[in-house]
């Protein structure tokens, strides 16, 4: 089971040279990709770490800044702060919220233009290879369509643009939930003022944003639910589907 | 424990290995703070996997100090600490599923981590590519940022097999480990040729492990 000796000498000097942190150039690269294709290898490589872990207790702790754990907050989506800050990365992800908006536009004309048919919308959206994104259309009691959120189960994001009015009212704020197959709503989290945002979200809760699960979108205190249940109305909800 | 799978389990040799492993076993249980320190991140590493908030800040408060301590070790700059430390947390919250009881002490597993990750983001200083693709980089989960097998418990060992070691190999290979060198640095610093360091890290690692594995 943890036996290396079909090792190669030499490949186990680059396991623990690699695990050690000395190498550069050509040999890191070497070492990067056996540790992403050669089980071996990179079980000698835990096996070093491990070997070597016990001096990482020679490093003295340090106390971070408060503001470390707030952006750590923000970019988890947590609910104590209340926020749910926009992470404003460069390029991609602006361009893909900006695409979003411009759907969402479309397909609230198309709604509106045909309300008694609820025929699946031809539209094609360019997304990046490797990615099944889905998308919900969150809309209100009147089928107008509030929030649009879309899911990249790829990198674990949920990237919401709020396309129609939103009540703000500070000493509320709006939780968004999944409501998976098993009808309990999971919270993701509290949203921000932001008319665009992402979260990403934790691989238990990932799991459950599947095609034909429920977003929504709630009224709660401020901070969210006090229950970890939704406690307030609903004023925006809609199923996940294939775009 | 490994290879076992020829020894008689009946054969005296074997019931004095089994016995005395169970009596390390319940002297390390035994030691308090290992006990309870230990189980409880394990346990609220086990909460955070199921997306529990409350254990993710609970989490932060036992242990972003000494990963701190590790990201401004290797790095230096408080700004670059901040980013890793923060690329690290958002990480455990996705990936603490991954996180294995049986091959690993929590600690050992959120500080190697930690130590992966702030080494990679030295090699790319050197590399001189910018802040927005760093940060950008932490889906990227090389599989072995994750693997750890061992415990931070073995530390009278390492201390021990590492001072069997000439002192130079051991010099170096602390230097290495906790100031984050390569073997460019290391050669300069000690002013040998770069084969030399080479073999003589190579070697100290070599009988290194001969020591921890006896």
């Amino acid at each position: 089971m943890s036996d290396d000796s079909n090792l190669p000498e030499e490949t186990g000097d680059l396991a623990a040279e690699y695990a050690l942190g000395v190498l550069t150039g050509d040999d890191l690269q070497r070492a990067r990709d056996l540790a992403r294709t050669d089980a071996r290898f990179q079980a000698e490589v835990a096996r070093w770490s491990g070997r070597l872990a016990p001096l990482i207790d020679e490093v003295e702790a340090a106390p971070p800044p408060e503001s470390a754990w707030q952006a750590i907050e923000s970019r988890v989506g947590s609910a104590p702060s209340n926020v749910l800050q926009l992470r404003r990365r460069v390029g991609q992800w602006r361009a893909i919220a900006t695409a979003m908006t411009a759907l969402a536009a479309c397909l609230a004309i198309f709604i509106v233009a045909r309300p008694p048919a609820p025929a699946p919308a031809p539209i094609q959206v360019q997304r990046p290879a490797g990615a099944q994104p889905l998308l919900a259309m969150l809309g209100n009691d009147q089928r107008e369509t509030k929030v649009v959120a879309s899911w990249d189960p790829g990198n674990q994001r949920l990237i919401l643009a709020v396309t129609g009015a939103m009540p703000s009212d500070p000493a509320h704020a709006h939780e968004l939930w999944v409501i998976p197959k098993d009808g309990k709503p999971r919270s993701l989290g509290t949203m921000g003022t932001s008319k665009q945002m992402h979260m990403q979200l934790a691989d238990a809760l990932a799991r459950l944003l599947q095609q034909g699960a429920t977003i929504a979108i709630s009224v709660e205190p401020p901070g969210g639910s006090p229950t970890g249940s939704p406690t307030g109305p609903v004023v925006a909800s809609g199923a996940l589907a294939k775009t | 424990m490994k290879g076992c799978n020829t020894c008689d389990p009946s054969s005296a040799g074997m019931l004095f290995h089994e016995a005395a492993r169970t009596r390390m076993k319940q002297v390390v249980d035994r030691r308090p703070e290992f006990d309870s320190s230990s189980r409880e991140l394990v346990t609220l590493l086990g909460e955070v996997s199921r997306g529990d908030r409350g254990a993710f800040a609970h989490l932060y408060r036992r242990t972003s100090a000494k990963l701190y301590g590790i990201c401004l070790r290797l790095l230096g700059s408080e700004a670059d600490a901040q980013d890793v430390l923060q690329e690290v947390f958002v990480l455990v919250w996705q990936k603490a599923g991954r996180f294995d009881d049986g091959k690993a002490s929590a600690i050992t597993w959120l500080a190697t981590l930690t130590r992966n990750r702030a080494i990679d983001r030295l090699r790319k200083r050197t590399i001189g590519s910018d802040g927005i693709e760093a940060a950008a980089d932490v889906e990227d989960d090389s599989p072995s940022a994750f693997d750890v097998v061992g415990n931070a418990q073995d530390s009278a060992r390492l201390a021990n097999c590492l001072g069997e070691l000439d002192e130079r190999a051991r010099t170096v290979i602390r230097a290495a480990f906790l100031d984050g060198a390569t073997y460019p640095e290391l050669a300069e610093r000690e002013k040998v040729p770069l084969g030399t360091m080479k073999s003589w890290i190579r070697r100290g690692l070599q009988r290194l492990r001969g020591c921890l594995e006896r």
